[in-house]
Formats: structure tokens, sequence, C-alpha cells
């Protein structure tokens, strides 16, 4: 199985959202990094057929995913980024009802939703109305519908927004349980949660990938990039502004700061071993630097 | 199949279609049936200085006493019972005037006195015609309704081959007239009808507006659009879904409000011709009939209009703006209809539930092809075609319009 993405591109206006995209994704996780607005959302919708392109296609095994229709549809799982219940609905019936969109038999549904619900910390949650969950549950719920269909191309739009440590940790291991052979393309500003799931990451600015790649590979790529320097208390501001900080910490009269920096930041500095973190700060140092 | 099931209970469980529904239900039965029919319809009188609201609570009675009375003229109308009607009412007007008017149909007969016996008319009197008509002078009552017909024609420049048209429906109106109390089903025809219609076209707008729309509100749409059957097979289970409120709006006011009308108002009369409510209507309509076209008129208008919400439904992201269009279609026009040309009037009926099912006691026409068509035949099928006609576009819009 392979999805193409070839020169996907989308305007809105005079604004470039995603700039003549092309990957070729196979069988793994993927993860997809960038600051706000720098075009994953809308990337992913594409991905979905749901927003139609302004050029450039996406293929699947040769396929194009818009003239597939349902057929694609049908092999797809999507959680968006900010989505909605139907008020009044509990967590099950929500699934059943998303089950009959996907057109699972209606037997074979109940037994998928409540295993789905198990497996997300909601079993014993299921005939609660959704209306009353936290933020985290809801999130989970909508976890639970994506995978309804055990598809093979699962999109996944900051599906850990919402989720405290626990069930992050949760998700992550049953993402890696139903990965298998399935095409897995996610979003998150948590880094480390693609530095623990993704195969692959797919780095996102202004709408381009500005670097592909494994965890390890792309670790590499900021290696003699990241710095600790131990400033005076008084100084911490000063190199605040002036250069990418990662961390602090307090060391007696001291703090220690993680810089990440093309060039020793000081005499003093030492380097130190790089994170996929310290490659994001070092890829986008500020957070406004997306398209829209 | 089990998607059209799904919406369905989505739709019914929505709190907007509850209370919409249940808003309806008290307002069209409980103020507009029940109480209508028992107090402030018909209700007996208290005086004649008071509002209906002044009336007493005691319809179901007050209407057996007007029924037994006028069925004690004989049945038919004929120039005799139509003396005696009217003898009748002036010795019991000079008894008890109170009485007197709330037993009879006066004011529909008065109207007939004044339109076929106008010469009888004293200028300058205080009384109305039925007061002081000379009873003996109330003759030829069918060949003068037929003179004040074609009079009524000319006077609206039918003329030539549409009046001929027009004669030829009158043509097969059954005479003599059979003849009851005419108040009730006047109320019932002219009004109940018509105003159900007006009104479940308020809450149809609210609950069907948001059948499509609603899903974006909801922030639903994504998970829908991106599930094997969340374009065109729920959009179909959404049109179809729409239709069924729509039957099912339609049949629980229709069933309370028949049930109501059966309960106070009997059967008696169903075979009176509508020409007692208008001498003037030519539908060759008993009362029984003229309720059955108006039900029909009135179920047919609400699908077409239904059509035309889910259009607007599925062309919006907004509920509110899906509101507000939809009630434009029909309060728009109705409120513009007074100011615009004769023509325009007549066409703004086609659009669903613009028009009245009360057109029957009308002799409007249209040319179509060259010829004349009367206008119920008409507003009863466009409407419903225009709803029917957009429901496609309403499952395209909802597939496509994600991908601009």
């Amino acid at each position: 199985m392979e999805l193409s993405i070839d020169r996907l591109t989308k305007h809105y206006g005079s604004k470039i959202a995603v700039d003549c995209v092309s990957a070729t994704l196979k069988p793994g996780v993927y993860g997809l990094l960038g600051a706000n607005g720098a075009g994953k959302t809308t990337l992913m919708r594409m991905l979905c057929a749901i927003l139609e392109s302004t050029s450039g296609e996406v293929f699947l095994n040769g396929k194009d995913i818009v003239a597939m229709g349902a057929d694609y549809r049908n092999v797809l799982g999507y959680l968006p980024q900010d989505f909605g219940y139907y008020p009044g609905y509990t967590a099950m019936e929500f699934l059943l009802y998303i089950s009959a969109l996907k057109g699972i038999p209606r037997n074979i549904a109940k037994k998928r939703a409540a295993e789905l619900l198990e497996e997300v910390g909601l079993g014993e949650a299921a005939n609660q109305k959704v209306k009353t969950f936290s933020g985290g549950m809801k999130q989970r719920v909508g976890i639970a519908q994506a995978l309804l269909n055990n598809p093979e191309i699962l999109i996944l739009d900051e599906p850990t927004a919402g989720l405290d440590p626990k069930e992050r940790v949760r998700f992550r291991n049953l993402l890696s349980d139903c990965a298998g052979d399935k095409i897995i393309v996610l979003s998150t500003h948590i880094v480390s949660d693609i530095e623990a799931v993704a195969d692959e990451v797919l780095l996102m600015k202004k709408g381009k990938f500005v670097l592909q790649g494994s965890v390890p590979d792309l670790i590499k790529k900021a290696e003699g990039k990241v710095w600790e320097l131990a400033v005076p208390q008084e100084e911490t501001r000063k190199w605040q502004a002036g250069s990418t900080v990662a961390n602090l910490r307090h060391e007696g009269s001291q703090v220690v700061l993680r810089i990440i920096s093309e060039h020793m930041p000081a005499e003093t500095a030492v380097p130190c071993e790089a994170s996929l973190e310290d490659l994001y700060l070092y890829y986008f140092p500020t957070e406004q630097e997306g398209v829209s | 199949m089990e998607l059209f099931w799904l919406e369905h209970k989505k739709l019914w469980r929505r709190a907007g279609t509850k209370v919409s529904v249940l808003i309806c239900f008290l307002y069209l039965v409980g103020f507009g049936g029940i109480l209508s029919f028992q107090w402030f319809n018909f209700g007996s009188k208290v005086d004649f200085t008071r509002s209906d609201f002044g009336r007493n609570f005691d319809g179901y009675a007050a209407v057996r006493d007007r029924q037994a009375y006028a069925l004690s003229f004989g049945g038919d109308l004929t120039d005799e019972s139509m003396q005696q009607i009217i003898r009748d009412y002036q010795r019991m007007e000079s008894v008890d005037a109170k009485r007197a008017w709330d037993l009879t149909d006066w004011v529909i007969i008065n109207g007939w006195l004044g339109d076929l016996w106008s010469e009888l008319h004293e200028t300058g009197s205080y009384q109305v015609d039925i007061s002081y008509f000379d009873s003996e002078k109330l003759t030829d009552f069918y060949g003068r309704r037929q003179q004040v017909l074609e009079k009524y024609l000319e006077n609206n420049n039918q003329t030539g081959a549409e009046k001929a048209y027009l004669l030829q429906i009158d043509e097969k109106v059954i005479k003599p007239f059979h003849y009851g109390w005419i108040r009730g089903w006047q109320t019932v025809l002219s009004f109940m009808i018509d105003t159900s219609a007006e009104s479940m076209a308020l809450f149809l707008a609210i609950v069907l507006s948001a059948l499509f729309a609603g899903e974006w509100h909801d922030n639903t749409s994504s998970f829908v659009l991106t599930t094997k059957n969340g374009w065109r097979t729920v959009a179909l289970a959404k049109v179809l879904t729409g239709l069924a409120f729509t039957v099912e709006l339609f049949a629980m006011i229709a069933a309370c409000d028949i049930a109501l009308q059966l309960f106070f108002l009997g059967t008696t009369g169903w075979d009176m011709p509508v020409q007692l409510i208008k001498l003037t209507a030519i539908a060759p309509m008993n009362m029984l009939q003229a309720e059955i076209y108006e039900w029909a008129f009135t179920l047919l208008g609400m699908i077409g209009f239904a059509g035309i919400v889910m259009l607007i439904s599925s062309a919006v992201k907004s509920n509110v703006l899906a509101l507000i269009l939809s009630l434009a279609v029909v309060y728009v026009p109705t409120a513009v209809d007074p100011y615009l040309p004769f023509g325009l009037q007549k066409a703004l009926g086609f659009i669903p539930l613009v028009g009245s099912g009360t057109d029957i006691f009308r002799t409007y026409t249209f040319h179509i092809f060259g010829n004349y068509v009367w206008s119920p035949y008409l507003l009863i099928t466009v409407p419903v075609l225009i709803g029917v006609g957009c429901m496609p576009f309403a499952v395209r819009k909802w597939s496509r319009r994600v991908k601009v």
C-alpha cells in the first residue's frame, strides 16, 4: 500500500497554506510536525479528500483518492482537530451512529465500539452522555471513532490534545498495537509523542516539508547545535531574548540554559545530546512561523 | 435503511425538534383547536360589546343548538326555505336579538341578501339587511346567484373563453344546495386549515433548517464526510428523514384537528356545497371534499417547503442563516404580496405554503399554452413539484460543497 502526495497545493486567496508538497507514504507511523499555521491541518484535510486542492493530487496505490470516493473513505479513519458531538448522545450511541456511516453492520459495530471504548479507557462511561465528558474523554471518543472501521489509512490531527500524561501513554500504546500495515499520519505539538511513536517525521514550515526522515536521522541533523550554558540569574532574560532557549534549570545561584544555536553561544557553553524537540525549536524558534 | 432510522432518531432527539413540535402542538391543537372550538370561536356570546374572548366556555353545546336550528329548515335551500329562514330570524330578533345573533348564520345570510337582492337595500338604514328585507320578495335564489356570478366575473375582467370555462366548472355545482349550519364549516375551511399551514411552515423551517447545516453547527461534519456513507447515502437518508418528519408533523396536527372537529362539530353538513360559504365560488365541491382538498394542499405544500428548506440547509453552513432564508421563502412573499401587481401575486402562490388552499373559493385562473386552468388545480401540484425538484440538489450540495 502506498499513499502518494503529488505536488499538493492549497491557496486561500493570496495566501499559500500548502505549497507544492510531495511525499510517498508507506505503512508506518508518520509524525507531522510544524508550528501553528504551518499547513498541517490543511494538508490532512486534503489527505481525507474533504478539502479540494488548488493543484496536485493524492493517490492511493496509483488511484486518485477523489475519484475513489466511497472506496477511499471506506479505508480511511480521521480524527479532526476540532470536532463536536451530537447533544444527548452517549458514547456508545455516537460510535454506533458513526459505524452506520462507515457501513459497519450493526452486530459487528456493537462489539467493535465496546472494544474500542474499553481500549481508550471509556468502557465504564459507554452509556454516559458525551456532553458530560471532560475534554480528554471527548478526545478519546474521537480516537475511538477514527478506529471503528479498522482503517488502512489513519489521519489524526492533534490526537493527544487535552489528554493527560497517562492517557497519552495509553494512546501511544493503542497506536502501536493497531499500526501493523496501516499508514498513520498524526500531527501534534507534543514532540515527545512523535518521538515515541513515529517511524518517520515530516517537518512542515510555511506550507512545505522542510525535513523528512526517521527520528534518529533527524536528531542527527540537530547534533552540534544544542548547548548548555550556565549563567548568573540576572543574565537569563538577555539570553532568552537573544537566542532560542529550549530549557532552563536552576543550579545554586546559576541558571543552566539549553540553547539551540548554529554556533557555540559562549566560550563556557558545552555541547550536549540533541532531541527531536531541539530540532523542532531549531526550525521554529518562534511560534509565528506559519501561513494561516 | 439503517441510516434513515438513525437520522430520523437523531432529528427527533434534538431539543429544538422536541420544543418546536410541542409549541406547534400546543398552539394549533390547544389554542387553535380546543379553545377555539369550545371558547372564542363557537362559545355563545355574552353580549355583543365584547370581543370573541368574552364568549362563554360552552362551544360544544352551543354548536349543537345552532346545528339543530339550521336543520329545522328542511335540508335543501329553496326560495321557500330561504324566506322561512329570514322570517324566523326577524321574528326571533324582535323577541331576543342576542339569541338571534348567536343561534343563526346571520352574517353569512346577510351577505347573500346584499349580493342577490341588492335592490331591496334601503340606503341610510341603520339596520342590517336581514332585519328588514321583505321575505316574500326573496325569490329566484339560483337564478340571481347565476347573474351575480356572471357579473362578478365580468367585473374581474374574466370574460369570453375564460368566463365560459369558469361557468362550465360552476355548472357541476349540485343544486339545490343542501342547507345546514354554515359557520362551523366556514371557520374550518376559511381559517383553521389555512392557519395550520402557515404555522407549520414556521416549525418546519426551525426543525429542517438544521438538518444539514446542523452538522456544521455541531462541528460533526468532518466525522460524517470522511465516512464511506457520509456523502450521498447520508444525504439521501437526511432528505428521507426530512420528508418523514414533514409527514409526521402534518399527520399529528391534522389528526388532532380532525378529531377535535369531529368531536365539536360532528359530521353534520359535510354534504353542503362550499357556495354556502361564498356564493360566487365555482368549486363543484361539498364541505367534505373541500376539507380533503385543503388538507391535501397543506400536506403537499409542506412537502414542497421541506424540499426548499433542505436545499437551503445543505447550501449554507449556519443554522441561523438557513433558518432565516427558509422563513424568508414563505414570509417575505406573504408580506410583500399586497404591494405587487395581480399577476405576480398569483405567481407567488406557486411558492410552497405561500399560496392558500382557500383559493377554491376564488375564480382565479392561469393561462397556459392557450388554455385556462382554474388556480386550485395548479396551486396544489406546482409547489410540491418545486420542493421535490429541490431534493436532488440538496443531496448534491451536501456531497460537493466541501470540495470547493
